[in-house]
């Protein structure tokens, strides 16, 4: 189902990549050397644009983690643990959070985890040099996905393994459709749609707003609230409708350096997880507002930038991600006000005005007007 | 003949002055201006003079004060001591009179120099609550004690006595009959007050500058419950050494002193009265003086006229002098500064340095530091500066005295500590001991709590923190360098077995031989010492463990630092070796072949327990060892020169004259710094 399928593996390619892993560092060892494992540098200095793909990938920089000190030579057990691990998992057809491996951890004695991002970081890790997805290491998220509300139609495979038809209109009540961590194929069919374009929400409350305005039914959308930074599965579906019914996608967000990079990993996907930024990223994604020359154009209330959010806007001019002439003036527009906008500050011109003026103002520019 | 009673012998010392109503008008300049500090000052007179009678009748003290608040802005003060007594007839002297101490007339350190003396307590309590001061004194020679009551006649200087008898005096805690102590009981105003100005914390630092000392306090609301209390239980049984006590030196006489004692001298000739009266002054010199001055030698002294005292005082600055003898002081010594502080505070590590003695406008003084880091000691804000004179705390106007003045003036960031703006008193976990030991301790005022201004006396302190901070910036080094080093031997002993063990596991494969993977991980010879307590053998143990996780066999001398003394002898040494310097042995090992290790033990006896806990390691040998340092061969040459030097003084010393001053050769004192970090420090041995 076109070029945004991901790849899957079986389970014997799986225990191949992973032994690959184990097998470096011992023929290393076998050889006097200390044993090591080699990654790509995930950080931003690191990514860079593929053309082919039309999204971010990381680059051809390595680092190396090997046991010449003490916090790698952990990291390297640690992983051993892991690969035990996902190879029980795959043996007796069971799955685990990220956050049970984490307790499960416990017992590893010199290869427990310090902390649940480590166990997080080091599953993707193993990701990354397998090249298998975390669904192959049966491993699932704790994140919470989206919801949506819209006039769409999926078909999702419950837990007694039917089908299940809903409707993200009419079958749903005011929360909306829940989106479940695995959101491939073999778990979730987007089946109809009666829909103009796809608008990602940052906030909750902006979510609820246009929600009680009947904004989806007016402007012929769906609405996917992404919860701040999106989930894996949330940015998958995003993903999977643009490919699938090819309609277009905004992101509706507050306007801080913060927001700016919830867009760029939908759009051009995130630094940690760029090794499927193909999978993930949706390179069709407009970014909606609310932008820095909206504070100007509405007069909106605004909050003056934190320490915090001067030093992240700084890093943002020089993340390649935000290397266009758009972005860089909305960086420095928005470092020169001083200033940051929340989407609800638009409610100071009334509960209305964002689906009455705001919203049809801002779509009629990218050619969504309705 | 029996000795002097030795109650007798230190009462009779205490002359008198007769200023019984200056006490009224200048009750802020004696610490009695509120009532806060009333207390305080009142304790301190009581437990200083505890304190200076035990040392003199060789008494390790025990000291009890109780203080019970009786009215909203009163309290009673108890205060006992184990000390030798007061003799029935000196009762009244000593709490009837303003005794200055012995420091008008006799030159020596004593701890009563600072105060106006327990009088000022008796007339306090008289004056702000009309309260007798209850006094029980118990003479070891007597069968009963002296019960008495005790008011003062201001006008005449002079204590009413009342409700005088005699008893038997039965501790009311242990119930048992008291042999010889003191026991002062009175009511005043005051109130009392927590933190960092309180009964406690003077009681606190007076406890860490005499560890020999065992004092307990315990702080009563008016229903008799307990709401402040302290216990400091003594760590040495060491008493301050008896210090002797010493004629002024010309160099510090003063006009009006020179005259005062012209004319009380019973001198008959002007050369008896300058070797009489004066330490430092040789026959010649005494000559010399006398002639430059234009005086004959056979003068009477009271004769003297004022511009010939004056020429006497040019030429006293001018003459060739001896250096005062210095025995006349009494310094902590930094073992004793180690166990006191220890006694009051949690810390990890603790860095002390007792200076030689030295003068200052003949006065012999002398500068002890000690400073403790980690443990238990808040890394938030500033460090705690304990400051003393004469092991007496000083606890007010820290910002305007010269021992915190010479410690804002040390770098310490670059020994370790947090110095915003690079000067002033450093942030960090620790504490700063300074102690000023000095015959004539020169006071910014006369409420005697900040040191004034004198350059010799700051150089000895600004120097004094210097090496305590080389001491710390070395601990902290070690420090890391050991963390390091446990880090590697976790790793390639632990970790990397487990990698090997895992990975073989899940590939079905054999487990490869790591030796060659640990070498190249380490590629280093790495050194490991441990200081412990050997319980049965009484012994200070340190083992010295080296691996050679090199490719190649090694051979090193490892010299290794111990606490050398008259006390301490290294008994335990079955590798032998050979003494290098002071404090310092060393080891020749045989060859040690890549992949295998060593250890080296000793131990020394004549310490307790805690007395060595840190020690440094050096090495000589190709290649370095992590965990020790090379030593510093130039170092230790001039260290053996200066040893040599000052075993040849000593020679000269104790052939010289008993009499001090017959001979004509003046010994030029060395001064080493005592108990220095000599060798193998980096970069800032110059100070």
């Amino acid at each position: 189902m076109g070029m945004s399928e991901a790849p899957r593996k079986n389970r014997k390619q799986v225990v191949e990549a992973l032994h690959e892993v184990a097998a470096e560092m011992h023929n290393r060892m076998q050889r006097g050397d200390p044993p090591r494992m080699t990654l790509p540098v995930r950080s931003k200095t690191n990514i860079s644009f593929d053309n082919k793909l039309g999204v971010f990938k990381y680059g051809k920089n390595k680092t190396v983690r090997d046991a010449t000190k003490l916090g790698s030579a952990r990291q390297l057990l640690r992983t051993l643990h892991i690969t035990e691990f996902i190879e029980e998992m795959i043996d007796s057809e069971k799955s685990s959070t990220l956050r049970e491996m984490y307790y499960i951890s416990e017992g590893w004695g010199n290869g427990k985890f310090g902390s649940q991002n480590e166990s997080n970081n080091l599953a993707e890790d193993l990701e990354i040099v397998t090249k298998c997805l975390r669904e192959d290491f049966k491993l699932r998220p704790e994140e919470d996905g989206a919801r949506i509300i819209g006039n769409i139609t999926v078909e999702e495979k419950n837990r007694r393994g039917e089908w299940m038809r809903i409707n993200c209109r009419d079958d749903v009540g005011d929360s909306g459709y829940g989106v479940p961590y695995n959101v491939e194929e073999e778990k979730l069919k987007l089946v109809d749609e009666d829909i103009d374009f796809v608008m990602a929400i940052e906030t909750g409350g902006m979510f609820d707003r246009l929600i009680e305005n009947g904004f989806d039914e007016e402007a012929r959308c769906a609405l996917i609230h992404l919860k701040g930074q999106p989930a894996r599965s949330t940015r998958r579906i995003i993903r999977r409708i643009s490919d699938e019914w090819k309609k277009p996608v905004v992101v509706f967000a507050d306007c801080d350096p913060w927001s700016f990079r919830i867009y760029a990993s939908i759009a051009y996907g995130a630094i940690k997880t760029a090794h499927i930024s193909e999978y993930l990223a949706t390179k069709e994604a407009t970014y909606l507002g609310i932008t820095a020359d909206d504070i100007l154009a509405y007069d909106l209330p605004s909050d003056d930038l934190t320490k915090q959010d001067i030093g992240a806007l700084e890093a943002e001019l020089s993340d390649p991600r935000f290397n266009t002439g758009w972005w860089q003036e909305q960086i420095k527009l928005m470092q020169e006000l001083g200033k940051k906008a929340e989407q609800q500050s638009l409610a100071k011109y009334g509960l209305d005005f964002v689906t009455d003026t705001y919203l049809p103002e801002k779509l009629d520019t990218i050619g969504l007007g309705y | 003949m029996i000795r002097m009673n030795e109650a007798e012998e230190i009462s009779s010392k205490q002359k008198q002055a007769s200023i019984g109503e200056f006490f009224e008008k200048n009750k802020h300049f004696l610490g009695f201006d509120t009532q806060q500090r009333a207390i305080i000052t009142a304790v301190k007179e009581a437990v200083d003079n505890s304190l200076d009678a035990c040392e003199e009748a060789r008494i390790l003290p025990d000291i009890r004060v109780e203080l019970r608040r009786t009215k909203s802005d009163e309290l009673e003060m108890i205060s006992q001591d184990n000390g030798p007594g007061i003799p029935r007839d000196s009762i009244e002297g000593v709490f009837g009179k303003f005794l200055l101490g012995s420091r008008f007339h006799a030159i020596r350190q004593t701890r009563g120099q600072q105060g106006i003396g327990i009088t000022g307590v008796v007339m306090y309590s008289q004056l702000t609550t009309g309260a007798k001061t209850r006094v029980i004194s118990k003479v070891k020679s007597d069968s009963s004690a002296v019960f008495v009551d005790l008011g003062i006649d201001t006008k005449k200087n002079k204590a009413i006595k009342s409700s005088e008898k005699r008893d038997i005096w039965i501790d009311e805690r242990t119930g048992e009959e008291v042999s010889h102590g003191l026991k002062i009981t009175t009511v005043m105003k005051a109130k009392y007050q927590r933190g960092k100005k309180s009964v406690y914390q003077y009681l606190r630092m007076t406890s860490i500058v005499n560890p020999h000392a065992s004092i307990s306090l315990v702080v009563m609301d008016k229903e008799g419950e307990i709401i402040e209390e302290g216990n400091w239980v003594r760590t040495s049984n060491k008493l301050p050494r008896v210090v002797e006590e010493i004629k002024p030196h010309p160099h510090g006489i003063q006009l009006g002193t020179l005259q005062r004692m012209l004319r009380e001298s019973t001198d008959r000739r002007m050369t008896s009265f300058l070797k009489h009266n004066f330490s430092g002054v040789s026959p010649r010199a005494a000559k010399e003086i006398l002639g430059m001055a234009d005086i004959e030698e056979g003068r009477t002294p009271k004769r003297i006229k004022p511009e010939e005292a004056k020429a006497m005082i040019t030429a006293f600055q001018t003459v060739k002098l001896l250096k005062p003898p210095m025995d006349c002081l009494s310094p902590i010594e930094d073992l004793l500064i180690k166990k006191g502080l220890s006694k009051a505070i949690d810390s990890r590590f603790a860095s002390t340095v007792t200076r030689s003695p030295t003068v200052s406008q003949g006065n012999p003084f002398q500068i002890e530091v000690g400073l403790v880091f980690g443990g238990d000691l808040s890394s938030e804000g500033p460090i705690e500066i304990l400051r003393f004179a004469n092991r007496v705390p000083l606890m007010y106007q820290q910002g305007g005295c010269l021992l915190t003045k010479a410690l804002e003036a040390v770098n310490w960031k670059s020994y370790g500590l947090e110095q915003p703006g690079g000067s002033g008193i450093p942030k960090g976990p620790a504490a700063v001991l300074v102690h000023l030991a000095s015959t004539n301790v020169q006071f910014t005022s006369e409420a005697k709590e900040a040191v004034s201004y004198n350059e010799e006396v700051f150089n000895e302190v600004r120097k004094a923190m210097l090496e305590v901070g080389r001491g710390l910036k070395n601990h902290l080094k070690k420090s890391s360098e050991r963390k390091k080093a446990k880090e590697k031997f976790e790793l390639v002993n632990i970790i990397l077995p487990e990698i090997a063990k895992k990975s073989s596991e899940l590939l079905g494969r054999e487990e490869p031989d790591l030796a060659p993977v640990i070498t190249q991980i380490m590629n280093a010879v790495f050194l490991e010492e441990e200081l412990s307590w050997n319980k049965e053998s009484r012994l200070s143990m340190c083992s010295v463990t080296i691996h050679n996780y090199t490719a190649r066999a090694r051979a090193y001398t490892i010299l290794a630092k111990w606490p050398e003394g008259e006390d301490t002898s290294m008994e335990f040494n079955p590798r032998g070796g050979r003494k290098e310097a002071k404090g310092l042995w060393a080891w020749r090992l045989d060859t040690l072949d890549p992949g295998t290790s060593t250890v080296l033990e000793f131990g020394i006896s004549g310490l307790s327990k805690g007395d060595w806990n840190e020690t440094d390691i050096f090495f000589r040998g190709n290649g370095e060892i992590i965990g020790a340092t090379r030593m510093d061969e130039a170092l230790l040459d001039e260290q053996r020169k200066a040893e040599a030097l000052e075993a040849a003084v000593e020679e000269v010393r104790r052939s010289s004259a008993p009499s001090e001053g017959i001979k004509e050769r003046p010994i030029e004192v060395l001064e080493p710094s005592a108990n220095t970090d000599w060798f193998g420090m980096e970069g800032d041995g110059n100070e």
